[in-house]
């Protein structure tokens, strides 16, 4: 019941004109942003952050329309994927394999409805997932104390290459080298210059927004410039919608089947919406058995998968919310919103800005109201704009970006930083190391020193502390699972998702 | 040799991880003595963790990637000249002007035509400008085309 109020006063925050204008603007910039191939969600949301801070929104504002582009996004990535067997955003690959089959066969306007309906579903029930669930995660989230957020830290780490990662030791030198970049400026316990080189801009350290923006939006152009591949896609018909009531019931098991596996994957550490829509979408392909035609364009084929990544996406934000450890790359960059509002994120905030979680929450439940609203009729627009060829669009992505940067401190000094952050980050995606683990480095590398600190303060520099608690140590051991079963299990999994991906007839 | 480019980068992170953690130890102890942890215990965790993934890059480095050549990189050098020049006239030319070159440079290089690609540029330009200035009341530099 008390939840339950709490989830009115966030009604009533989100439901404000004023947040509901830009919720609704987040839903739609979402969802432009997860249909054009090579804007992926992550990068999308690093780039708003800019502007979210020069309007001077409050928090709650800030937040919502976060939120909203990130639940759009995940709306937006099927539509690329059922018209042009091109992935709009990574967890929309599975869509690919009876969307554009359905595409095909002419039910191209069938296949986008069900897909919106699907994200619906699965948004929905994921909501209703994070709303019983994280409550009682951060009642228990506050018995934790220093060494066992030391050891929780190290768990997100860990597990964020996730159980299909391909060199875990590559994560590993991704977090240490964003804590490492955390590490620069003046300490704040102490006072000492740490790494400043005497330069007045480093005083106040590295600011994590820029090397985000850098590292995702700069190295992003880079690559295409690098690979120059597309042009334009092709104008895609879309035809007539020849959805019947009846085969819409026809897949609602299939859209709570979907949705609730997803949201599982996403809380848990390390799986996340890639692995929540293929998840999803084999069950339902051994459940349904021979009688489906899954590959040739099945409809629950689209819904298993739509379902599965949307729930996925709102179980990523219950340890975001709760522990303040993100799952993903965009959650991350949600954090980096939290942090750079002087929110600290954890187990607190659900008493301290209840306002604000329980405000984002209540966004999120009418966000997927609004997408839905906006996907049936406006997807013609959003087809329309597919075929904006991506060499006119990246580099106005870019100076966006740069505007983004300008505006926060009015400093060149900035710019030459994002810059250089975007060259680093594309030699290190040219080298395969990671760069979610380097971005979640630079956020959690503070906290991160600062529960170290304490834990040794409470022991007396007995170091034994950290993995003294049993829960601390629980957490060490699944931190150290996280690393070591990619190496057995990884290699299994991911021959199984390119086969399956494999198997469909890909033609042109 | 296979594996070249991860064994430079392994190389590479050694020499970073040894600077830092050799930096790290040259900081004068603090004022009230040395505590549990200085300023300086974290970072040396750090450094033994890199120079440990390092080393390991370095042993048991994966397969090479395609490094661009030729052609491919010199439009990379190009693109990133292109946003240093930019980031360097934003001020002096002014957003709008600078604007318009960088934006039509960069979709040129990446084969538009060059007539649309400045227009492009110019457009984007323009409607940014407007949006922030007025719209948003957030001022962007106007450069050479102030007024007054």
């Amino acid at each position: 019941m008390e939840t339950l109020n709490f989830l009115m006063d966030g009604f009533a925050v989100a439901l404000t004109p004023y947040n509901l204008m830009f919720a609704l603007f987040g839903a739609f910039v979402g969802t432009l942003i997860g249909c054009l191939p090579g804007l992926g969600p992550a990068n999308g949301v690093a780039i708003l952050i800019p502007l979210a801070f020069t309007l001077g929104l409050p928090p709650e504002t800030a937040m919502i329309l976060l939120t909203s582009v990130y639940a759009g996004a995940m709306y937006g990535g099927r539509i690329s994927s059922i018209l042009l067997n091109i992935p709009g955003d990574e967890p929309a690959m599975m869509t690919c394999l009876d969307g554009y089959p359905m595409a095909r066969n002419g039910r191209a306007a069938d296949a986008l409805a069900i897909s919106a309906i699907a994200s619906f579903a699965g948004g929905l029930i994921g909501t209703i997932g994070l709303i019983l669930l994280a409550p009682v995660l951060a009642r228990f989230a506050l018995t934790f104390g220093p060494a066992e957020y030391f050891a929780l830290f190290l768990l997100a780490f860990a597990t964020l290459g996730g159980i299909t990662g391909k060199n875990p030791m590559k994560t590993v030198i991704a977090a240490t080298l964003g804590i490492m970049i955390s590490t620069v400026g003046i300490d704040i316990s102490t006072g000492t210059q740490r790494y400043t080189f005497g330069v007045l801009e480093l005083y106040e350290g590295i600011d994590f927004i820029l090397a985000i923006v850098g590292l995702f939006a700069i190295s992003e152009l880079l690559f295409f410039v690098e690979h120059r591949v597309r042009g334009g896609h092709k104008q895609v018909r879309v035809g007539k919608l020849t959805l019947s009531v009846r085969e819409l019931v026809s897949t609602l098991p299939t859209q709570l089947r979907g949705g609730i596996l997803g949201f599982i994957s996403g809380v848990l550490p390390g799986a996340g919406a890639s692995l929540g829509s293929f998840i999803s979408y084999t069950l339902e392909k051994q459940v349904v058995g021979k009688k489906g035609r899954f590959g040739e364009g099945d409809i629950r084929g689209v819904v298993a998968p739509e379902a599965g990544n949307n729930g996925a996406s709102s179980g990523a934000l219950v340890p975001m919310l709760t522990l303040g450890v993100p799952g993903s790359g965009t959650t991350a960059v949600l954090l980096a919103m939290l942090i750079s509002l002087n929110i600290t994120p954890g187990p607190l905030m659900f008493t301290q800005n209840a306002d604000i979680v329980w405000g984002v929450i209540a966004a999120l439940l009418i966000g997927n109201v609004l997408l839905l609203v906006l996907n049936i009729p406006l997807v013609g627009l959003f087809v329309r704009l597919l075929s904006v060829p991506p060499m006119y669009l990246l580099p106005i992505v870019t100076m966006v970006a740069f505007v983004g940067i300008y505006s926060i401190s009015h400093s060149t000094f900035d710019l030459y930083f994002m810059v250089a952050f975007g060259v680093a980050g594309y030699f290190l995606r040219k080298l395969d190391i990671p760069l979610v683990p380097i971005i979640l480095g630079l956020l959690l590398g503070p906290e991160m020193e600062k529960n170290l600190g304490h834990a040794l303060i409470l022991s007396d520099g007995d170091w034994s502390i950290l993995w003294s608690s049993p829960l601390a140590l629980g957490l060490w051991i699944l931190a150290a699972l996280g690393l070591v079963l990619p190496y057995l299990v990884g290699p299994l999994l991911r021959r199984r998702m390119n086969a399956a991906i494999k198997e469909t007839p890909v033609s042109d | 040799m296979s594996g070249l480019g991860d064994r430079i980068l392994g190389l590479g992170l050694l020499v970073l991880a040894v600077a830092y953690g050799w930096a790290a130890q040259q900081w004068p102890e603090p004022f009230g003595g040395a505590e549990g942890v200085g300023p300086e215990t974290f970072p040396t965790i750090l450094s033994v963790v890199l120079v440990a993934g390092s080393l390991y890059l370095m042993i048991k480095p994966d397969p090479d990637t395609q490094w661009p050549v030729g052609k491919s990189l010199v439009e990379l050098v190009v693109a990133l000249v292109v946003l240093v020049v930019y980031a360097l006239l934003l001020e002096p030319l002014g957003f709008v002007i600078s604007t318009t070159l960088a934006v039509g440079t960069l979709s040129w290089r990446m084969g538009a035509r060059p007539r649309r690609a400045f227009l492009t540029g110019l457009a984007s330009a323009v409607v940014v400008f407007v949006l922030f200035n007025y719209g948003l009341s957030l001022s962007l530099p106007a450069g050479l085309l102030e007024v007054g």
